[in-house]
């Protein structure tokens, strides 16, 4: 089996004079374990690699992958990217980047992640179970508990020199618990990811998603009110990826961001500071390079409230103009399309109240513990959301009676001015990183 | 794709330690995907996917383990992994391969590998024409065009050998428009399990102008109110509801967990007696449809619910099983990568007797929803949201100013209960369904229909 630089350099040795090539590479072996009932629900094994690779060809842009190719089939797919470039119109920012030295982050990779034997993340997966379902007499069952690893490689290389590899490890767990009292049924969720399963913190998930389940059993559906509310991290994070969406260079130049005409304005609180940043190590999304090979770099998009600008790959930021450079966003779902604009780790920086004195703060609100319907609820170009939320009302500074079937509705720059605290729990429990957010007043809609 | 002695090889080393059956899914798939966007076609991917995964169950534990390479070695490793999911015992058999043939719920008049690139690319050139010619408010147009072949093969231990291919063709109009600092957008993305011929019936040109038409009217929009009030459902949208808010919890994973609020409710009645729905993946060329599921089960209409009576759940093999049921023929994967999860086919309310201009003057005021954005349910307690992409107010029997930011957010059996006319205009619709990590494409469908109450979000007074 020819490995993964090969590969990608005998795609690039496959160009014609006249175009630029580019090939990205990968291959991973995962394994998932799933537990129900004491027992192994599912154990998984997914072992993938393939190429993809685009073609330029006077501003025309192709792209073509296969699944595990050999070295002819990549030359082939070579040939039916140059095709399909031939049938697209020139677009003069279509370029590929030049290679830029990217610093190794040998973290990334934890070696002692190939100790692990299926054996082992089996227990791991059973000990979660059982402990989810052993610690609450209200908790007897799960929807979900799972654990995963997984070992991948990068490889990329294009006519423009850029020659890069680089491996890394991850791991996750997913926890959704079931709390019972009488007819009613109430679940809570929490999850993980992390570079190795030693990291994964797995008690802690565990009583996460009791306490969340547990908590939400009573729950009625409140009186419409304008209140303070309290965003968890949880629910804080869904938001995060509607602002991803709306501060996407590609999607500024093409008209769909509502921050398009904003740079330079005060939108948010002076708390509302927004960073991307693919260097630090805490957040699952650090990586050298991204999926164009340009280095990783830290992005402040917002600093206390103001729009700096947004993320960029190559082609955003050549069409940006006016010295715009790559901010190493150029991000992959897989070998199977080409890179676009993404997040890396993307977070609302840590504030200083802790969070009992930001529900002091937000007393007679609501803390909103989970929202529904992001995806579909809102507006990343005109800023309006309305989403399903459920919760629990804060009084005497403390949580109490559980809400559900409530909508909560505003637009995304009222509730970025409307920000009067932030707790100083800033976490990544995935590559979205936020601590808990207080907003002087929402609506909630109830009754 | 794989000759059967090898299969028959495969399927023998997944059963080294026994279990209740082992399965080979094989794929190989190729497809075709453009984009256009701000007026340029700026990219054409074609691309080739292949591999093979090896399932072992035994009750509702499975191992399972795939690769991308069809060599006996890797099959054999494949086989090898899987099985490891289960305890040691003794080995299991296999029982002779024979074909399972079935009606074609799929036919093609003309594939899509037959059309020139040149011709699909020129099809989106004509999707931004229109919807720029719609109106000068249109500022941006998106325009995808997708089609797939998936060549499936299922064998299993107990003597199934299936193969089907799987032909897919999308058109999607993603509109934008603007008046001033108001900035509105409009989607519509029909689909099928079909050729080309599919893009006759629903020309670049049609679906620009619904999308168009969407976004343009949206512009028009006030904030939406807040509250509980009646909501009439456009042809189409109250399938999406019934998709996510009631087939969901009626997959039979959610109901051997305990985590559906349908879960011993087959024989009562829990909905309004307006409501018979189906899940049906006979339909022909349906988003939806097959001749068999991934797991090899011949497709079938399952009755859901008659006169509002709850009637069945629906089954992979592996909870079919365990309840002593059939399978409903409901076993579906994203692809060779993930193994099968109960999950619906093309999920519908049936038509009614109303006449659907009368169900909208009957009612006094309200909603009308004409777009859904999407939705999200737990099954467990049946609450459910979803974003209304396009609605109007009901003013006087009326519709009348569009509305912007609603969502509508109810439980599933109350919801489904309070709904008190069903008209006889059903229509489709066409999403792509997400579950356990992996997608696929539903067909819903369903009539005009009203829910006597359900609560609105909404920013408005």
């Amino acid at each position: 089996m020819p490995d993964l630089g090969e590969l990608v350099r005998a795609a690039v040795e496959a160009s014609q004079a006249d175009e630029a090539v580019e090939a990205y590479a990968e291959e991973s072996r995962q394994t998932e374990a799933s537990a129900l009932r004491g027992e192994v629900e599912g154990l998984e094994f997914a072992e993938s690699r393939g190429v993809g690779v685009r073609v330029i060809r006077d501003g025309r842009l192709g792209y073509a992958y296969a699944a595990d190719p050999s070295v002819d089939e990549v030359r082939a797919t070579v040939g039916r990217a140059r095709e399909n470039a031939a049938l697209t119109e020139p677009d003069e920012f279509n370029v590929l980047p030049a290679a830029e030295p990217a610093s190794a982050i040998p973290e990334l990779f934890r070696e002692d992640s190939a100790d692990v034997t299926t054996e082992a993340k089996v227990r791991m997966a059973l000990d979660l179970e059982r402990r989810l379902v052993t610690s609450d007499p209200r908790v007897t069952k799960v929807d979900f508990a799972q654990i995963g690893d997984a070992t991948s490689r990068v490889a990329i290389a294009s006519t423009a020199g850029v020659d890069a590899e680089y491996a890394r490890t991850d791991a996750f767990v997913v926890a959704v618990t079931l709390a019972v009292d009488g007819d009613e049924t109430q679940t809570g969720f929490s999850y993980r990811i992390a570079r190795g399963l030693d990291e994964l913190g797995l008690d802690d998930v565990a009583d996460e998603a009791i306490e969340r389940a547990v908590r939400m059993l009573g729950a009625t559906k409140p009186p419409t009110a304008k209140v303070p509310v309290v965003l968890d991290r949880f629910a804080a994070m869904d938001f995060l990826g509607v602002l991803a969406s709306a501060l996407n260079a590609e999607n500024v130049l093409k008209g769909r961001s509502l921050f398009a005409e904003m740079v330079g304005d005060r939108v948010g609180s002076e708390l509302f500071t927004l960073v991307d940043d693919g260097t630090i190590l805490d957040g699952p999304g650090a990586a050298p390079f991204d999926g164009e090979g340009v280095p990783s770099g830290r992005t402040e998009l917002f600093t206390r409230g103001t729009l700096n600008g947004f993320l960029h790959d190559t082609y955003t930021a050549v069409r940006m103009g006016g010295g715009q450079r790559s901010t190493g966003n150029g991000k992959r779902g897989s070998y199977k399309g080409s890179p676009g604009v993404g997040t890396s780790n993307f977070y609302l920086d840590n504030g200083t109240t802790p969070f009992d004195e930001l529900l002091r703060d937000a007393e007679g609100g609501v803390l909103i513990a989970d929202v529904s319907g992001v995806h579909s609820g809102a507006n990343p170009i005109s800023g309006e959301f309305s989403v399903g939320a459920t919760g629990l009302r804060i009084e005497g500074g403390a949580l109490g009676e559980p809400l559900r079937e409530m909508t909560i509705a505003s637009t995304l720059p009222e509730m970025l001015a409307g920000i009067t605290g932030l707790g100083d729990d800033l976490r990544f429990f995935s590559s979205v990183g936020t601590p808990s957010v207080l907003i002087g007043e929402m609506t909630l809609a109830g009754v | 794709m794989l000759g059967r002695a090898l299969v028959d090889e495969v399927l023998t080393a997944a059963r080294r330690r026994g279990g209740a059956f082992a399965e080979v899914f094989v794929e190989e798939t190729t497809g075709t995907s453009i984009r256009l966007d701000d007026g340029k076609v700026e990219e054409l991917t074609t691309g080739l996917d292949r591999g093979a995964g090896v399932r072992v169950t035994h009750g509702t534990s499975y191992g399972y383990a795939f690769s991308n390479r069809l060599d006996r070695d890797a099959l054999l490793e494949a086989a090898e992994a899987a099985s490891a999911a289960l305890r040691e015992g003794e080995a299991g058999s296999v029982v002779d391969l024979r074909t399972l043939a079935g009606p074609l719920t799929n036919a093609v008049e003309r594939p899509a590998s037959d059309v020139p690139a040149a011709d699909k690319v020129a099809w989106l050139r004509a999707l931004d024409d229109a919807a720029r010619g719609f109106s000068p408010e249109v500022v941006q147009v998106v325009g995808v065009y997708g089609d797939s072949l998936q060549r499936r093969l299922i064998a299993t231990s107990d003597g199934r050998w299936v193969e089907e291919d799987r032909p897919r063709i999308r058109l999607v109009a993603q509109v934008v428009a603007k008046r001033d600092d108001n900035i509105q957008t409009g989607f519509h993305g029909p689909a099928a399990c079909s050729g080309v011929e599919f893009i006759d019936s629903n020309t670049p040109h049609d679906t620009a102008l619904v999308a168009a038409e969407r976004a343009v009217t949206m512009l028009d929009s006030v904030p939406a109110p807040a509250g509980e009030m009646p909501v009439v459902l456009a042809p189409g949208m109250g399938g999406v509801l019934f998709h996510e808010a009631v087939g969901h919890p009626l997959e039979a994973d959610a109901i051997d967990k305990e985590a559906s609020v349908y879960r011993g409710l087959i024989g009562t009645k829990c909905a309004s007696e307006l409501i018979h729905g189906v899940d049906d993946a006979t339909i022909p060329n349906g988003w939806g449809s097959f001749s068999f599921d991934d797991e090899g089960t011949p497709a079938q209409r399952t009755v859901l619910f008659t006169d509002g009576v709850l009637q069945a759940y629906l089954y992979d093999r592996l909870r079919a099983e365990k309840d002593g049921a059939d399978s409903t023929g409901n076993g579906r994967r994203q692809s060779y990568a993930s193994p099968p999860v109960v999950r619906m086919t093309n999920t519908n309310i049936l038509n009614g007797t109303s006449d659907p201009a009368e169900v909208l003057s009957d009612t006094a005021n309200g909603v009308y929803v004409t777009a859904l954005g999407g939705g999200q349910v737990n099954p467990a307690t049946g609450d459910f949201v979803f974003g209304v992409s396009e609605g109007h107010l009901i003013e006087h029997g009326a519709a009348t100013t569009p509305v912007r930011g609603a969502n509508l957010i109810g439980r599933a059996i109350e919801v489904m209960s309070a709904v008190d006319a069903v008209a006889d205009d059903f229509d489709t619709w066409e999403g792509v369904c997400g579950k356990d990590g992996q997608s696929a494409p539903v067909g819903s469908g369903s009539p005009t229909l009203r829910i006597s109450r359900i609560t609105v979000g909404g920013t408005g007074a």
